[in-house]
Order: structure tokens, then sequence, then C-alpha cells
């Protein structure tokens, strides 16, 4: 966690911090530029937090992957059937 | 009256859209009914309801592009009233729904060993878990914050949908995907741990 605040055009955020906006800044739900700035810096600097987030992404594409279904070709007949009698 | 009228004279148009949305939405509804009522069966009874009560209510949908937080929370509402009391899921937690203490606050109350995977993360471990060993940890996650992980991030609802979908403020809904993602890990963990992989990991850092 550094403290060295003047050198940077950007606030040297720490763990605790980075990690409060974690989800957020994956998720794309991060939207202030300055706070994104802050934590891709401290993503550049803190092995830790980065290989968290790295898991963390790793994760979201196993969810996304995994967790995706498609409808069966029964439920899109019983709709249309359904939606045809509006 | 002004707008049963106004209905009916764009009738065709308005199930024109509605169809086409249902079509285009189709998957990702069911496979959140899917998750949330956990067979197949109950999954397609629930969309066929979200569709007909959809329809019933099309008129309170004021502006169009929001259809898919519109959808969602008439599928979840469903869901809520219809499954929400048969169904055998954790309703105890030691977390508090959305109470934003911080993500700090809430790992610093979790076990040591727990805290020592957590700063470490296994991206192997990861790699390698099977797809339903993780749909089965979000699974096991208490109601609001297994739906909100599933609308954000198997469905890829923004924060805003999945909370107009919720019908809960965005700030709760920040506050569920820290509070819930971090419950996910503990699950994971706890799934490494049984199958002997955590308890390699602790030692081993141990060690070095």
């Amino acid at each position: 966690m550094s403290s060295d605040k003047e050198s940077h055009s950007h606030d040297d955020i720490g763990c605790l911090e980075a990690i409060e906006a974690f989800y957020a800044y994956l998720d794309g739900e991060l939207s202030d530029p300055q706070a994104i700035e802050d934590f891709e810096h401290h993503m550049s600097h803190c092995r830790s937090c980065f290989s968290r987030s790295e898991v963390e992404k790793l994760l979201n594409e196993r969810m996304r992957e995994s967790g995706t279904s498609k409808a069966p070709d029964d439920l899109r007949s019983r709709v249309r059937r359904l939606m045809d009698e509006f | 009256m002004v707008l049963t009228a106004r209905l009916m004279t764009d009738s065709e148009d308005t199930k024109t859209f509605f169809s086409r949305e249902i079509e285009e939405n189709m998957d990702a509804l069911y496979g959140t009914a899917l998750r949330l009522s956990g067979t197949g069966a109950d999954a397609e009874d629930l969309v066929a309801e979200t569709v007909s009560k959809a329809w019933t209510a099309i008129a309170s949908l004021e502006d169009r592009r929001r259809f898919r937080p519109w959808i969602f929370r008439i599928l979840h509402n469903c869901f809520i009233s219809n499954y929400r009391r048969e169904a055998v899921r954790p309703r105890e937690s030691v977390y508090e729904e959305d109470d934003d203490g911080g993500l700090v606050a809430l790992l610093n109350a979790q076990p040591d060993d727990f805290l020592v995977w957590w700063a470490n993360p296994e991206r192997q471990y990861f790699n390698n878990m099977l797809g339903s060993a993780i749909m089965a940890a979000i699974d096991g996650l208490p109601d609001a914050f297994r739906t909100t992980i599933i609308l954000i991030n198997v469905e890829g609802l923004t924060y805003d949908e999945a909370a107009e979908a919720l019908g809960v403020p965005p700030g709760t809904i920040r506050s569920r995907m820290k509070r819930g993602r971090t419950m996910l890990q503990k699950a994971l963990w706890e799934q490494a741990r049984e199958a002997g992989i955590a308890a390699t990991t602790h030692n081993s850092r141990h060690e070095t």
C-alpha cells in the first residue's frame, strides 16, 4: 500500500479500497474515470490483487459458460401457442 | 381507459414487439427460471406463466427499451409467489442481505484458512473446476445473492437492470455482488477443502 500521492496524477489506493471496488470494476460498473484509473493503477503494481482479479475474471467466464441454458423446443412451441392466443 | 384504447389501436405493433422480445430473451428467461426453480419442468411452467402475466401487464411497460429488466422482474415475482415457499434452500445466513458494511468487514469475519485461499487464489484450480460445481455453489447461496449473481454474471444484466428486475436500489445490487461473490468464493473454498486441495495449498504456503 503506497502513500506517495504527489508523484502520480491518480491516488495510490491501497488493497482495502481496491477490494471494495473489485466487483464493480470487473462487471464494468465502475463509471468514475478517476476511480477506474486508481483501481487499474493499483492492479498494475499489486501482485496479490492482480492475481485475485485474474481468478475472478476466470470465474466470470466460467459462470457465463456453465450457467447459460438453451430453452427446450417444447417450451418455445408452448410459448408461441400461448402468444397466438393473445 | 386511455391506455387500453391506445393498446387496442396499437395492438398488432405491441404484439409483434412483445413476441420478438420474448423470443430473443427466451434462453435467458429459461436459464434463470431453471436456476431459480431447480427443475426443467418447473422452469418451463415459470416461463409460460411469466409470458402470460407479462402480456396482461404490457401497459405497465413505460419504456420499451427497459423490456429486459421488466420481464425479469415479472419472472422473479412469479417465482417468489409460486415456488419459493416450496423450495428447500438455505434461508438462514450470517450475512445481512443488504448491509453494506463493506467487504473488508465481511472478510474480517471469515476464518483465517479461507482468507489465505482468498488472498492467494489458485488459478489452476478454477481452470479445472467443473462448471457444474460452480453452478452448484451458486445454487447453494441464499436467494437474494443467488438471484443477483445469476442475473448479472450468468445472464449479463447490468447492475441497473438487475436493480429494476429485483425491485431494489442499485446500491443494494453492488452490496449483494460484493457479499454474494465472497460467499461464492467461500463455497468454492469449502469444495476445494473437501477435495483436499485447499488444505494442500494452505500447508504449502506455510512451508515456503
